[in-house]
């Protein structure tokens, strides 16, 4: 067994970065992947990485360095290496093998470019490209679930069936809808990336929507049935007497789809003065004189 | 023999997010066996391979799709010499023994 700072050319005191850049600089020259062929620079990169397990742990090295083990003391096996399997021959079925390094010379007439041929074809990549896409859908489609059609760059177009509750940035893919294959195989997948556009007045937070509905006096001091707008259509909305703006009012099982049901549509209310000075309302307020006195800025008082 | 996504990434000792961006990146294709996506000993190896670039040759992300493009060129050309060798040693046979 050769001596590991041999090995890998250090000196027997070099501190541990030395020893990870020597390594790093032989294994680079000597992985068996990289010199496919090479059986002299597996055995080599074998004693190196050797070397590197015994040196590059403390431990081991100190053991090492007072005699307790010896360099063969820290071998380990190796499982195959990629050229292994890359290495069967032509049309052994390899499929990262690649034929664009030498498909220029498949032109000619001859046997060799016939041999060219041949490898080509049966070496390509099985499958097709994946292609990647954005959709732009709206917010009810995002939450109702829709089917879009998506026109692509070539002409062609791509119905898309957006599942209920899709959220932003989430990614569809349409199994064999993207690249044709180069040679036999499977097509690839076309991956379609969602966005959402903002609604008028549905905001979405995770499963649940909010909106902030308007009601009049009236309805805020009385009491009412309002109609209140959910992204599955209108409900009615009991407003209970004596509501005020910032009431906040569930609607269960309004919001968006999810595992196992739907999340909640939370109305926010906000009582709204009539928009035209209204004569009877002022006349009406000037002579009501409450019983007790409601100070809304008490708790502003310092 | 074939792995499951759970043996692969065992035997492979990379995690899921790791494996997923690598097959997003191209560097390993699995085939796609339904219900689960399969993998192969050669993806196993090839797995491996892109460990040793990027843990011990110091090869970054951007690297490991260069290096093995080439690789997988080099291997191209390995079989088809291999192939035109064989087929001129034939030819010499056949032409001293006729």
């Amino acid at each position: 067994m050769k001596d590991p700072y041999e090995v890998l050319g250090v000196a027997r005191t070099a501190p541990p970065d030395d020893i990870r850049k020597a390594y790093r600089r032989l294994a680079k020259k000597l992985h068996p992947d990289l010199n496919p062929g090479d059986k002299q620079a597996e055995a080599r990169f074998k004693e190196v990485t050797t070397a590197n397990d015994l040196l590059s742990d403390p431990e081991k090295r100190q053991k090492f360095d007072s005699g307790e083990i010896d360099a063969a003391g820290a071998e380990r096996p190796r499982q195959q290496y990629y050229k292994d399997f890359a290495s069967g021959g032509v049309g052994a079925g390899n499929p990262y093998e690649n034929s664009s390094g030498f498909a220029d010379f498949a032109d000619g007439e001859d046997l060799f470019a016939e041999l060219f041929r041949r490898q080509a074809g049966q070496a390509r990549r099985t499958r097709g490209a994946d292609l990647r896409y954005h959709l732009a859908i709206s917010f009810l489609d995002a939450v109702n679930g829709a089917t879009q059609r998506l026109t692509l760059p070539n002409g062609g177009s791509l119905d898309v069936t957006i599942p209920a509750g899709i959220q932003e940035g989430q990614t569809l893919r349409l199994r064999g809808k993207g690249a044709p294959p180069r040679g036999e195989g499977e097509p690839g997948d076309a991956l379609v990336e969602i966005a959402i556009k903002p609604h008028r007045f549905f905001v979405r937070q995770d499963d649940d929507i909010h909106i902030e509905l308007p009601i009049t006096i009236s309805e805020a001091v009385l009491g009412a049935r309002v109609k209140a707008p959910t992204p599955s259509g209108a409900v009615m909305l009991t407003v209970p007497k004596g509501s005020n703006t910032g009431t906040l009012l569930r609607l269960k099982g309004k919001g968006v789809a999810r595992r196992g049901g739907h999340g909640d549509e939370l109305v926010k209310l906000k009582v709204m003065l009539p928009t035209e000075p209204n004569a009877e309302l002022e006349a009406f307020l000037s002579t009501w004189a409450p019983v007790t006195s409601d100070d809304p800025r008490k708790d502003m008082v310092s | 023999m074939i792995f499951t996504m759970v043996d692969f990434l065992e035997r492979a000792q990379v995690d899921r997010e790791t494996l997923e961006i690598w097959i997003e990146e191209e560097w390993l294709v699995p085939c796609e066996i339904i219900p689960e996506r399969a993998f192969t000993e050669a993806d196993l190896a090839r797995a491996q391979l892109i460990r040793d670039l990027m843990d011990d040759l110091g090869v970054n992300a951007e690297g490991v799709g260069v290096v093995l493009s080439l690789v997988d060129q080099v291997h191209g050309l390995r079989n088809v010499l291999a192939e035109v060798l064989t087929s001129a040693r034939d030819i010499r046979v056949a032409r001293s023994s006729s």
